[in-house]
């Protein structure tokens, strides 16, 4: 981050007084007293621009010119490099203000030195936890690349489980503002799905516009999305078999989240809620409609304990009473981060071997998180782990929605639920493991539980 | 490894007699199938009703996809998937029917090497009709083969089957045949397949073979499908006593039960 550096007319009494407006500015500059000081902006000079369009730094620097007093100008341009910044035009901004050169009274000139971004940027190589299943990403970035603070993100993933795929994605912020932003995604991706005994080939394209209100943060996407599914191997059950083949998904999605939870990984106060619908019809061969959504509340009890609540759940129908939705859309459940003492996608119905997924689901998880006990490592690796104990619950099925009621009595009536204890670590805010103890409590007929020790690891837990 | 599969497979279903439920998998044969598909499927449809073997045709938009090689048609039997003629043949073969058990070691070599000559000529001159021709790719094939899909997929995918034919042709030197080249290809095949069966009823003894039910898949396809420039009808003309044959076992065969 760049510093503001001011420099100060000549007069008598100065008195220490801090630009307060000014939270870049370290203690030894220069204590003026400002904040009273009339000024007349007479120029701004921006200066390294290469690509960087005029009419977006206009827009930033115009509100300068207003400024009357010097406070308001330090202010101003406080903001305006923030601004810049964040809209990702440039990678540094460095402020300096000046008496104007034609010695005017009280004029001033503000000059921005900003500097630009490479045209291409190494994203680097990390790697991306999903759950149980780690890919290595390789990207590449263009920043600012039209000038306006469009940023184009080029992707290759190479995954365990053989999955792979591209995937190009290009922000453009709306109207100068750096939270308002619009996107376009190309991606093509390939990946294996074992528990079901399918794989697929993702082609697809999609548009979104991502916006925050008073509420929380929305995000409508389209996506038009070409999907070839195979069997995976000769193995394969035939009612996955049947599902094989091209489909074109063309659907409308929104989700809308509220988060205030201190992590994303192992919150310790704080509340998610988050809820998507998607339509799918809009052209294209796949029909449905389906709700989900996840509400999660973390609150810090005493001997830094922290509980926990999760509930999920979801449900889907297709458009044509007749029709089913394919298992490439469906709910599945189960695992070692979700319903524990699972198999990954274990629960619910299956055909040789191979889970089918299902239309509705709910799921519920209480947890108990505290510290290692006698506190190990206290304020240095120690902090990483808790242990905790959890209960979850939950089912898969179909909802009759001629008969809701009893469907979801039925939900209720076969439900799953199994509880544990275990160990939870934190790998720096990417990814949690856990190694549980799990006693699986109520299993239904076809399930695939894996009492006793259970490893897991991901993003995503309830 | 596919090999492998391919015949433990076809041990283990061995134990067990014909099921009722055995289905042939195809596409739809209306609106969706192309020629080179439903010359392959009637194959083995006829092959399987000259050895008395029940089974129901389902068809469905998928097939393809769903057949564990890739091509149709493939049948169900139990928990078992066979796709394609040969594998096909051997499966039922392990399961105690034959055409051409009676047939000496000469003469079953013999019939090998007919059905050989006709997969190749006929299987890659109905491939190369069906999808190099740009008459009948355009105005029949492409548009039956992406007639189940939604725009855009109904033009990508059989453009992109279309390309996968003619790398498959390259590789086999017929892509760069020209029309002529490839009827005089066909008149050739057929003037051996004439001259083998003369004036009798099946091409070996008094029975038909698996021999008959390839030859009749893909003449009675070729005969009856009516496409722009009817060329493949103009060659077939010339033989008779084929023209008969197919008439003959399709009356035999399909008649009774109706057409399926």
């Amino acid at each position: 981050m760049g510093n503001v550096h001011a420099k100060a007319p000549t007069e008598p009494e100065l008195k220490g007084v801090k630009t307060s407006s000014a939270p870049a500015a370290k203690k030894d500059d220069i204590f003026v007293k400002f904040d009273k000081l009339p000024v007349r902006v007479q120029r701004v000079v921006v200066d390294g621009l290469t690509r960087t369009k005029d009419d977006i730094i206009i827009k930033e620097v115009k509100p300068l010119l207003s400024a009357k007093t010097f406070d308001e100008l330090v202010q101003l341009s406080y903001n305006a490099k923030v601004k810049m910044e964040r809209l990702g035009l440039f990678k540094n901004v460095v402020i300096a203000f000046d008496v104007s050169k034609d010695k005017r009274e009280n004029g001033y000139e503000v000059l921005f030195e900003v500097s630009e971004f490479r045209r291409v940027r190494s994203g680097g190589i990390h790697t991306e936890i999903s759950n149980n299943d780690g890919s290595l990403i390789l990207g590449m970035q263009m920043p600012n690349i039209f000038g306006r603070g469009e940023k184009l993100d080029l992707h290759y993933i190479i995954g365990t489980k053989r999955t792979h795929g591209y995937k190009a994605h290009l922000k453009k912020p709306l109207n100068n503002n750096p939270d308002i932003y619009m996107g376009a995604l190309a991606f093509q991706s390939h990946g294996e799905y074992p528990w079901s005994g399918y794989k697929q080939t993702d082609r697809g394209f999609a548009l979104d516009l991502t916006f925050p209100t008073m509420f929380g943060s929305h995000n409508l996407q389209w996506e038009g999305v070409w999907r070839d599914l195979r069997a995976l191997s000769r193995e394969t059950s035939f009612s996955v078999r049947e599902q094989a083949g091209h489909s074109l998904k063309s659907s409308l999605k929104h989700t809308f989240s509220i988060d205030t939870r201190d992590d994303r990984i192992l919150p310790t106060t704080g509340t998610l809620w988050q809820t998507c619908q998607e339509y799918a019809g809009i052209g294209g061969n796949v029909e449905f409609a389906k709700q989900d959504g996840t509400f999660q509340w973390n609150t810090s009890l005493i001997w830094d304990t922290i509980f926990q609540v999760s509930l999920a759940g979801g449900v889907m129908r297709p458009l044509d009473p007749k029709a089913s939705v394919n298992i490439n859309d469906r709910f599945f459940l189960g695992g070692p981060l979700t319903l524990r003492g699972f198999n990954l996608h274990g629960c619910g119905p299956h055909s040789h071997e191979n889970a089918l997924g299902a239309e509705a689901y709910w799921l519920a998880a209480a947890h108990i998180y505290s510290p290692l006990p006698f506190r190990p490592g206290k304020g240095r690796f120690g902090d990483f782990f808790k242990t905790h104990f959890f209960v979850n619950a939950g089912n898969l099925g179909s909802l009759d929605f001629n008969d809701l009621n009893g469907s979801v009595r039925g939900l209720g009536e076969t439900m799953r639920w199994s509880y544990g204890m275990g160990l939870v670590l934190y790998l720096g805010g990417m990814a949690r493991l856990e190694l549980n103890y799990v006693i699986p409590m109520r299993v239904q007929k076809g399930d695939k539980v894996n009492p006793g020790l259970q490893f897991g690891i991901g993003i995503n837990f309830l | 490894m596919s090999l492998v599969v391919d015949s433990v497979q076809a041990t283990l279903g061995a134990s067990e007699p014909w099921p009722d439920d055995v289905c042939l998998f195809q596409q739809y044969q209306v609106e969706q199938i192309t020629l080179p598909d439903y010359a392959q499927c009637l194959a083995v449809r006829t092959f399987l009703h000259m050895n008395g073997l029940r089974f129901r045709v389902e068809q469905r938009t998928n097939a393809e996809e769903m057949s564990p090689s890739g091509k149709v048609p493939f049948i169900q039997v139990g928990l078992y998937l066979v796709s394609e003629m040969d594998p096909i043949v051997a499966f039922v073969g392990t399961k105690g029917f034959s055409l051409s058990r009676e047939l000496s070691d000469t003469e079953r070599s013999e019939m090998r090497a007919y059905m050989s000559m006709v997969e190749n000529i006929l299987g890659n001159a109905e491939l190369y009709m069906a999808w190099l021709n740009a008459e009948i790719a355009t105005e029949v094939t492409k548009p039956r083969y992406g007639c189940s899909f939604p725009w855009p997929l109904r033009w990508i995918l059989p453009w992109s089957k279309q390309r996968e034919i003619r790398a498959r042709l390259k590789s086999n030197d017929w892509a760069d045949k020209s029309l002529d080249e490839v009827c005089a290809e066909v008149k050739v095949c057929c003037q051996a397949l004439s001259e083998r069966l003369e004036k009798k009823e099946f091409f070996f003894g008094d029975r038909p073979t698996e021999l008959d039910a390839l030859v009749f898949g893909h003449l009675y396809t070729l005969l009856t499908t009516i496409l722009p420039g009817g060329h493949f009808t103009a060659v077939l003309r010339d033989f008779e006593n084929l023209g008969k044959f197919c008439k003959r076992i399709e009356d035999s065969y399909f008649r009774l039960g109706g057409f399926d």
